[in-house]
C-alpha cells in the first residue's frame, strides 16, 4: 500500500526564534526525500515533530490523511514512523540482540527468527550475541535500523546518518536505503551534505531559517545550485574594509596540526596549516561538527596534540595550556557561553576573574584581590555596554547578549593581539550580534587579529579578510574573502569542490 | 501525567534553610518509628535528643563526638565542593592513626613537650598519604576515586587489626587486641577536670577558620569552586586540574588523620581495633548536611553528634540498640536529599484532558 505524508503548516517558536514557520510538505511512497539546510534552519526540530519528541505549537501532521496526534516518540512508532537519530540510543554493554529484545512486544524465538530474516534479506553481517561497543559505528546504525524494520514501518526518517560512516558504509547504507524505498518505505533523508543529496534523493526540500525556501527534483539541481539556495543570497553589503596587504608580518603560524581521537562523535583533523596577520581577520567556515570544536580547544590550548607547530609573535606555544597562551596575549571566546566561557552560578567578577593574566594582579601571593577584580570588571561593564554596572549580580541574570559582552570584554580588555572566537553570535538578537560584529571590526582596525570559526556564512562575508571552509576536519585553501561567493562557500561546506 | 522541571531561580536563604527542614523530618520520622515499636514517641525522643546533653558531663561529650565529624567533614568539603568523590576517610582517619599512634608507641616510656605535636604531625602525614593514592590513581590512570578510596578503608582496617594483634600488641596485655597505653606526653591536654573534652576541639575550631579563608580567600578556593561548577571552564581557564586534585585529597586525608590521632591521644589513649565508630563515614552526611560550608558544617556536626549520644542513652534507658543512630543518620541524608530534590526541581502534574483537546 502506498504511504502518503503531509506536513501542514507547521511553527513551532522556541523563546527568541522561530525554529519552523509554517512548514508545509508532502512526501510519497516510493522515492527518497531529502530535507536539506544549514545548522539551525529548522530540520531538526521538524523531525522531532514528526517523532514524536516535540509537540508543534501550530499545524497537523496527515499519514495517508488520517490527522497523526504525535504527543510521544511512542504515538510515532504506533503509527510506524520509525526514526533513526545521528547519536545511537544503545545500551553498550548489553548484546545487540538484548538490545533489539528490550522493546519488543514478542517473545525472544520469534523475534530472533525475523531479526535473522531481516539480516538475510538486507544482506547485513551483524553478530547478534555480540556486545554493542564492539561494533563499529556501521554496524551500530544498522542495529538501529533493524530496530525500526522490525515494526515494519510506513515512513522511516534518518538523521544526518553518515556524519558517523565511512565512505564505504556509506555506500553500504546508500544500497539499503535504496532497497527500503523499493519495498514501499517512504524515507526521508535529512542532511547537510550536497553530494548525498544528488546521489541519493528523488526529490529535495530546502530549508532555511524555519521556512521550506524551495522544493524540487533532484535531477534538476546542481551542487551549484543548492548551496544557493541552502545559504541564501541576502547578504549584508555592510563590510568592512579589506585590511589584507601582503607585507605584513605574519603573527600565528599554525603547521602540521593533526588530531586523532577514539571517540566516533569527534572529529579527526588532518594536517592544517595555516597563519593569521597582522591586523587580520581569517574566516573558517563550515557546518557544524566538522572539526570546528576540537580545532577550537586546540588553538586554545585546552588539547595538546603533539608535533604540532604553532608560533605566536615568534614563540613556539604549541604545549602551553590556556593560561599560559594569555600571557602571550591571546584571547579566547568559546562557542559555549553557559558551561564553558562562563559559570552562570559565578557573580560577575568571579568571572571576569576567569581569564586570569600576570599583569592582572587579580591573585596576589595565592589571596583573592577582590578590589582589584571588581574595579576591572566594573570597567569591562562600562565599556562594553552591559547592561549592568552591579558585578555582584549572578551571571545567570545576564542575557545571552550582554553575558556574551562580558565575554568578549574580559577577553578584549587587555588588548590581546589575537583573538580567537568560535560563533561569538550564536543564539543573540540583531541588536546584539550588531554590536559583537562593530567590536570585531574595531580590533582589527586596531591592527589585533582574530581568527573567527563560525558556522554563520552571512557573518563571515562580513567579516573575514580570508576565509578557508574546514570539512570532514581538513581545511581547504584559504581564499581571499573578496573572492569568495555564497554559493562558493555553500560547495565547499558540503563536501564539494571548486575549480 | 508527572513531569519533572528544573527551577530556574532557587533562593540562597532557602538553601541553606532546608537542612532544619529534614532535621525535624527526621526528628517526626524517628517518632514514628519508635510508636511502631511500642514505645511513647514523645518520651523515646526526649530520651534520644534531650537527656543526652541535659548535664554538663553530656554536653562534653557531645563536643567530643562533634571534633572528628567536624574535623572530616571540613576536610571532606574541599573534595566534593571540587569534584572529587573522596569515599574513604574512615581509611585515611584509620591509617593517620596507625602512623601517629606508631610515633606515641615510640615514646610511650617518655615523657616531653615535644611527644604530642610529633604524635599530631605524624598523624596528618599518614593521614595524606592515604589520601594521595586514590589522587595520583585518578590523575594519572584514570581510575575511580569513590572505588579506590573506599576499597582502601579496608586495607587500613586490616592493617590495624594485623597490627594491634600482631607486632604492636602490649607484651603485657595478656593477648588482647591492643597496644600499649601511650604515655600521659602523647594524650591530648583536658579541658576539663572530669570531663572527657580535650585539646583537639582546637583543631577542629582551627580547620574551620582555615578552610574558610582557603575556599573563599585564596586563588586555590577560587580554582575548587570553578571546578566544582563546570570543569569545561576550568580547563578553559587553564587551571592545574591534576595538582588541584592531588591537593584537595591531601587536605582532606590530613584532616580525617588528625581526627584519627585526636581520638586516640583524646578518649582512647592506645591504638585498637575499634578506634572510629565510622567517623568517616558518617562524615559524609555532616559535609552535606552543613552545605559544605565551614560554619555549617559546626553545627552539622553537633546535629550528626547527638545522634550518635542519642542511640546510646536509647540503648540504656529503653533497651533498644544503639544502631539506632545509624537509622537516625540514614534518615536525615534521606531527608536532605528529598528536599533538596525539591528545592531545585519543581513537579509537574499535567492535566491530561486539557492536553488532548489541543490537538
Amino acid at each position: 500500500m502506498a504511504t502518503d505524508l503531509r506536513i501542514s503548516n507547521i511553527s513551532k517558536i522556541y523563546p527568541g526564534c522561530i525554529a519552523n514557520d509554517n512548514v508545509s510538505l508532502q512526501f510519497k511512497s516510493g522515492k527518497i526525500y531529502a530535507l536539506l539546510g544549514e545548522n539551525g534552519a529548522g530540520k531538526s526540530t521538524l523531525v522531532k515533530i514528526l517523532s514524536g519528541v516535540v509537540s508543534p505549537d501550530n499545524g497537523e501532521v496527515f499519514l495517508n490523511e488520517k490527522n497523526l496526534k504525535l504527543s510521544s516518540p511512542l504515538d510515532a512508532k504506533k503509527n510506524k514512523i520509525g526514526m533513526v537519530f545521528q547519536h545511537f540510543n544503545l545500551f553498550e554493554t548489553l548484546s545487540v540482540f538484548e538490545n533489539l529484545s528490550i522493546d519488543a512486544t514478542e517473545n525472544n524465538k520469534s523475534l530472533r527468527v525475523r531479526i535473522n530474516e531481516i539480516l538475510k534479506k538486507y544482506n547485513f553481517s551483524i553478530d547478534l550475541d555480540v556486545p554493542v561497543l564492539n561494533l563499529s559505528a556501521g554496524q551500530k546504525q544498522k542495529v538501529e535500523i533493524i530496530r525500526c524494520l522490525l515494526r515494519s514501518p510506513k515512513v522511516l526518517i534518518m538523521d544526518e546518518p553518515t556524519s558517523v560512516l565511512t565512505e564505504q558504509e556509506t555506500e553500504e547504507l546508500f544500497i539499503s536505503l535504496k532497497k527500503f524505498c523499493d519495498e514501499g518505505i517512504l524515507i526521508i533523508y535529512i542532511t547537510h551534505k550536497l553530494k548525498e543529496v544528488l546521489s541519493l534523493c528523488d526529490e529535495v526540500a530546502v530549508m532555511r531559517k524555519g521556512k521550506v525556501v524551495s522544493v524540487s527534483q533532484t535531477q534538476n539541481e546542481r551542487v551549484e545550485t543548492l548551496a544557493n539556495k541552502m545559504v541564501g543570497q541576502k547578504l549584508a553589503k555592510i563590510k568592512k574594509k579589506i585590511n589584507i596587504s601582503k607585507n605584513k608580518d605574519e603573527i600565528f603560524k599554525v603547521k602540521h596540526l593533526n588530531f586523532y581521537s577514539d571517540d566516533p562523535f569527534e572529529t579527526n583533523l588532518v594536517n592544517l596549516n595555516f597563519s593569521v596577520k597582522k591586523g587580520e581577520c581569517l574566516g573558517i567556515a563550515g557546518i557544524s561538527g566538522n572539526g570546528q570544536n576540537e580545532l577550537f580547544q586546540i588553538l586554545s590550548g585546552e588539547i595538546i596534540t603533539p608535533d604540532t607547530s604553532i608560533i605566536f609573535r615568534n614563540k613556539e606555544i604549541a604545549k602551553l595550556n590556556p593560561k599560559q597562551r594569555r600571557e602571550y596575549f591571546m584571547a579566547f571566546s568559546p562557542e559555549d557561553r553557559i558551561s564553558q566561557a562562563a559559570v552562570p552560578e559565578l557573580k560577575i567578577y568571579e568571572n571576569v576573574a576567569l581569564n586570569n593574566f600576570k599583569s592582572s594582579n587579580f591573585f596576589e601571593k595565592g589571596l583573592v584581590n577582590e578590589k582589584k577584580i571588581k574595579e576591572h570588571s566594573k570597567k569591562i561593564l562600562s565599556d562594553f555596554s552591559v547592561n549592568t554596572d552591579n558585578v555582584e549580580l549572578k551571571s545567570q541574570f545576564l542575557s545571552g547578549g550582554n553575558l556574551q559582552k562580558l565575554i568578549l570584554g574580559r577577553e578584549l580588555i587587555t588588548a590581546p593581539e589575537l583573538l580567537i572566537c568560535y560563533n561569538p553570535t550564536w543564539g543573540l538578537d540583531v541588536g546584539a550580534i550588531n554590536y559583537i560584529h562593530e567590536t570585531l571590526i574595531k580590533i582589527n582596525d586596531q591592527e589585533k587579529s582574530t581568527i573567527l570559526i563560525s558556522t554563520d556564512t552571512e557573518e563571515l562575508l562580513k567579516l573575514s579578510d580570508r576565509i578557508a571552509v574546514i570539512y570532514k576536519g581538513k581545511l581547504s585553501k584559504i581564499m581571499p574573502s573578496e573572492e569568495v561567493t555564497p554559493e562558493k562557500l555553500g560547495v565547499l561546506m558540503g563536501g564539494g569542490s571548486i575549480d | 501525567m508527572i513531569k519533572i522541571e528544573k527551577r530556574n531561580d532557587v533562593p540562597m536563604a532557602l538553601y541553606f534553610f532546608t537542612p532544619f527542614i529534614a532535621i525535624v523530618l527526621t526528628i517526626l520520622g524517628g517518632g514514628i518509628i519508635f510508636y511502631i515499636l511500642g514505645f511513647n514517641p514523645i518520651e523515646a525522643l526526649k530520651f534520644y535528643f534531650i537527656t543526652p546533653i541535659s548535664n554538663l558531663y553530656g554536653f562534653s561529650e557531645l563536643l567530643l563526638k562533634a571534633t572528628p565529624l567536624c574535623l572530616i567533614a571540613i576536610g571532606l568539603s574541599f573534595c566534593f565542593k571540587s569534584n572529587n568523590w573522596n569515599i574513604g576517610a574512615e581509611g585515611q582517619l584509620t591509617f593517620g592513626a596507625i602512623v601517629g599512634g606508631g610515633v606515641a608507641l615510640l615514646f610511650y616510656n617518655q615523657e616531653g613537650f615535644y611527644i604530642l605535636p610529633l604524635v599530631i604531625i605524624a598523624g596528618a602525614i599518614g593521614g595524606m598519604f592515604f589520601a594521595i593514592i586514590p589522587a595520583i590513581l585518578k590523575t594519572y590512570f584514570n581510575t575511580n576515586e569513590i572505588l579506590v578510596s573506599l576499597m582502601l578503608v579496608y586495607v587500613s582496617k586490616l592493617l590495624l587489626d594485623y597490627l594491634v594483634v600482631g607486632p604492636w600488641s602490649n607484651p603485657e596485655g595478656f593477648n588482647f587486641p591492643e597496644t600499649r597505653q601511650f604515655s600521659d606526653s602523647s594524650r591530648m591536654p583536658l579541658l576539663f577536670e572530669g570531663l572527657r573534652i580535650h585539646a583537639g576541639i582546637f583543631l577542629a575550631l582551627g580547620a574551620v577558620m582555615l578552610s574558610w579563608f582557603i575556599l573563599y580567600k585564596t586563588y586555590l578556593g577560587f580554582q575548587i569552586k570553578v571546578s566544582g561548577l563546570s570543569l569545561k571552564t576550568a580547563k578553559y581557564a587553564g587551571f592545574k586540574g591534576k595538582t588541584m586534585i592531588l591537593v584537595v585529597f591531601m587536605i582532606s586525608g590530613a584532616c580525617a588523620g588528625l581526627a584519627g590521632v585526636g581520638e586516640i591521644t583524646g578518649p582512647i589513649g592506645q591504638l585498637h581495633r575499634m578506634i572510629s565508630p565510622d567517623y568517616g563515614f558518617t562524615a559524609i552526611i555532616v559535609a552535606f548536611l552543613g552545605r559544605l560550608n565551614p560554619f555549617g558544617i559546626i553545627f552539622a556536626s553537633l546535629v550528626v553528634a547527638l545522634t550518635y549520644l542519642g542511640a546510646e542513652t536509647a540503648q540504656i534507658f529503653l533497651q533498644i540498640p544503639k544502631y539506632t543512630g545509624q537509622v537516625f543518620q540514614g534518615m536525615i541524608l534521606f531527608f536532605l536529599l528529598a528536599s533538596d530534590y525539591l528545592l531545585f526541581f519543581k513537579v509537574k502534574i499535567l492535566n491530561l484532558k486539557k492536553n488532548e483537546l489541543r490537538h
